[in-house]
């Protein structure tokens, strides 16, 4: 019997709890495109199906971006930083830089991608609020949700944005300059321990426990897919043409053909082998028993110390599975469920 | 003798990679065969040479951990070096916030994958990552070679570490591997500071992991034989696990081998550092490599399943033509470049790109091969035939395959 990577590791449990508890923080560094210029809103009302045109200044909105055929192709962060100013967060830069390349001919657009001038602190859980207004002048209570503003923390400029990757209420971001890098580390670091909270330093946690647990995507979920498929509809503004309506259309009218859904082991001390895409390949095969067919894939399983349970996704064909349904995934029983642990 | 050439169809198909011109690889009678399927025999040739490349390598430092030791160091600080000049962080789906050097694990799984190396990573974490390879085509060149692959990774990782902010260093170790015997070669890397264990030097790349109990063993049932990029239920791509997405354009075996990236480099340095002359590391390549040239036609059956691999018609009998058709497929696998100048029953010649076979630059490499096709065509063809270098022009090998009578072969 082999030991659970997750489940028996205690040093990622305490770093996860954190968050959900009390507080932690990490190094969560993007990469951040800026794009600016008078027709910059109207390029990324162009290339995201979510609504930029009603973004105002100082606010963020999360947006898939699709390829013609309606699929996804990247999931990122606008933010509004000036009226004619946007900084687009993501892990695919190389990728977006290409995108918006091949299709800003129409634009009136500057772009260019400014990851090596800033890093990014998140700060996250119930006790980041009064980490925040430990270290920033002047505190953050005004500061809503998915807004951001200019800052300063014992004399340096920073940039600070509401928000944050793990389902929390209360998560922040502080963007400083690699210069300020170091300094802005340290008072975060005390302001943090003090309260009795943690640096996260584990990879696992802040990319795939955490945010699993609220349902989020981290980019590797969705390869392939197209928001009616995730549950990244909601996101769409149907009165804007953008990249991918027109297929996105057909898929509404016809209906997805795959669904993702959420699923538990149900026996938590089980030693499974279950493959997840998270670690690269094409995930587990999942079947009805009794039935040839492959209705799926396993997306990602990792484990919510929440609730104590080996959770993930499953990309599925759509209607296949229901909640509540029991199936045995390379040996292993597991129950279909929503795709939020923190309910 | 005539420079004529013989019919065949088409008579250029050596013109070239399969990628631009054919969706296969062609030989000379115009058997075809998936340039996938060819690029497996390439890769399976090319650890053939190496492995006795190895064994030059052993008779130039005849001890283990003194021979195991250099080449780890060698392999480290090169592939340090490529790390730090040559940062390709985007390609291998690291991000900004990776800190530590435990994303080197990403260049390792998208290298395993490029060269034909499958299996599955089964872990990847800031303190522990475990990647865990069926297949390695490399298992039959050394176990030194097992550590000094363990060392590159680890160079590579130490300096994605180096362009991060701070982060945890992790210790690479090899400790299941399948040029030793094992099932599955298996990377576990791990944190000192979390998995604390003693220091080893460098060579000493073989673990065992603290964290041993965390893996995940495959059984046979579940393991696989292909890259994801040869895969269907992969779509025929490779994807890691921060989607990295790459097709079989990506394979990299006309790109590195064990030979070119490890063991020629290592018997470089052995030169460089006094282990032996030039000269004496020259005439030992020659006489291992001959000698395991021979080996692989030594058995009539050996000859047989080569002239069925390559379509030959019975019409054709023992002459060069047949060496020939062996190094033509090997060429087109490996995206080598080459001329006919001569395609008869008594003479073959070549004139081969030199670039496009010292693989990852390695000079040494394509005198290597000749020596591997001497000793071939003594057994393939007969003891009439020899293999040898005549008239290059410049950046090119012209060899020719012809009867030879030399008293002092």
């Amino acid at each position: 019997m082999y030991k659970n990577t997750f489940k028996d590791d205690e040093w990622k449990r305490s770093e996860h709890m954190a968050v959900r508890e009390n507080v932690g923080y990490y190094l969560f560094t993007h990469q951040l495109m800026e794009v600016s210029g008078p027709d910059a809103q109207r390029f990324l009302d162009w290339i995201c199906p979510n609504n930029i045109a009603t973004l105002k200044v100082n606010r963020d909105r999360y947006t898939t971006i699709l390829n013609e055929e309606g699929t996804i192709i990247d999931d990122v962060v606008v933010m509004r930083m000036e009226e004619e100013k946007f900084w687009v967060s993501t892990l695919y830069a190389t990728n977006l830089d290409d995108w918006i390349y091949f299709h800003s001919d129409d634009f009136d657009i500057d772009f260019t991608e400014i990851t090596e001038d800033w890093h990014m602190f998140s700060i996250q859980g119930p006790n980041s609020k009064a980490v925040m207004n430990k270290i920033v002048e002047g505190g953050v209570e005004d500061l809503r949700f998915f807004a951001n503003t200019n800052a300063v923390i014992s004399g340096m400029d920073v940039i600070l944005n509401r928000g944050g990757f793990t389902g929390e209420k209360f998560g922040y971001e502080v963007y400083c300059t690699p210069d300020d890098a170091d300094a802005v580390q340290d008072l975060i670091d005390a302001a943090v321990k003090e309260l009795g909270g943690k640096e996260v330093t584990e990879f696992q946690v802040f990319a795939w426990t955490l945010p699993t647990e609220a349902g989020f995507y981290y980019m590797r979920d969705l390869n392939g897919t197209n928001p009616f498929e995730v549950g990244l509809e909601k996101n769409i503004n149907w009165d804007k043409d953008f990249i991918g309506k027109e297929a996105l259309l057909r898929i509404k009218e016809e209906g997805p053909a795959r669904e993702m859904v959420g699923f538990e082991i149900c026996d938590e001390n089980e030693d499974y082998y279950i493959r997840s895409k998270q670690y690269g390949g094409p995930g587990e095969p999942v079947f009805i028993e009794g039935e040839e067919e492959e209705i799926g894939r396993v997306g990602k399983l990792v484990y919510s110390y929440v609730k104590n349970v080996n959770n993930g996704y499953i990309l599925a064909k759509k209607g296949k599975l229901h909640i509540g349904d029991h199936i045995t995934i390379h040996g292993t029983e597991c129950v279909i469920t929503e795709k939020n642990w923190l309910n | 003798m005539t420079k004529k050439i013989n019919e065949r169809i088409p008579a250029d198909s050596g013109n070239g990679a399969a990628f631009t011109q054919y969706n296969a690889v062609q030989s000379p009678w115009n058997k075809l065969m998936s340039y996938q399927d060819a690029l497996h025999y390439a890769s399976r040739f090319e650890s053939v040479l190496s492995a006795a490349i190895a064994q030059a390598y052993r008779i130039i430092i005849p001890d283990y951990e003194t021979r195991a030791d250099e080449m780890c160091k060698e392999a480290y600080g090169r592939l340090y070096y490529t790390g730090i000049n040559y940062p390709a962080d985007d390609s291998f789906g690291i991000h900004p916030f990776m800190c530590g050097s435990y994303p080197g694990a990403l260049i390792g799984d998208k290298g395993d994958d490029a060269l034909l190396m499958c299996g599955r990573c089964n872990d990847f974490g800031t303190y522990r990552c475990e990647k865990e390879l069926d297949v390695c085509d490399w298992d039959i060149v050394c176990s030194e070679l097992c550590r000094a692959t363990t060392m590159s990774l680890q160079g590579q990782a130490d300096a994605t570490e180096s362009r991060h902010r701070k982060g945890h260093k992790l210790d690479y170790m090899m400790v299941e591997a399948k040029g030793c015997g094992d099932r599955h070669c298996r990377i576990i890397a791990e944190s000192r500071e979390k998995y604390p264990a003693p220091p080893h030097a460098l060579w000493q790349s073989f673990g065992p992991a603290v964290s041993d109990d965390y893996k995940k063993f495959t059984v046979e049932e579940d393991c696989v034989d292909e890259s994801m990029m040869f895969r269907e239920e992969c779509d025929y791509h490779f994807v890691s696990g921060t989607n990295v997405t790459t097709d079989s354009s990506n394979q990299m075996i006309n790109l590195s081998t064990a030979a070119s990236l490890y063991l020629l480099p290592a018997i470089d340095n052995a030169v460089r550092l006094g282990y032996t002359t030039a000269q004496n590391a020259d005439w030992i390549k020659k006489c291992v490599l001959e000698a395991a040239g021979k080996a692989m036609f030594g058995e009539r059956y050996a000859i047989k399943a080569c002239r069925d691999w390559l379509g030959v018609p019975n019409s054709i009998g023992e002459d060069g033509r047949l060496l020939g058709g062996v190094i033509e497929m090997l060429l087109q696998s490996l995206v080598c470049k080459y001329e006919i100048e001569a395609f008869n029953e008594n003479e073959v010649i070549y004139v081969i790109d030199k670039g496009g076979l010292a693989i990852t630059g390695c000079q040494s490499l394509p005198q290597a091969h000749l020596y591997m096709w001497m000793g071939m065509v003594k057994t393939l063809v007969n003891a009439q035939w020899s293999v040898w270098e005549e008239d290059s022009p410049a950046g090119k090998m012209r060899i020719k395959i012809a009867k030879k009578i030399d008293k002092f072969m």
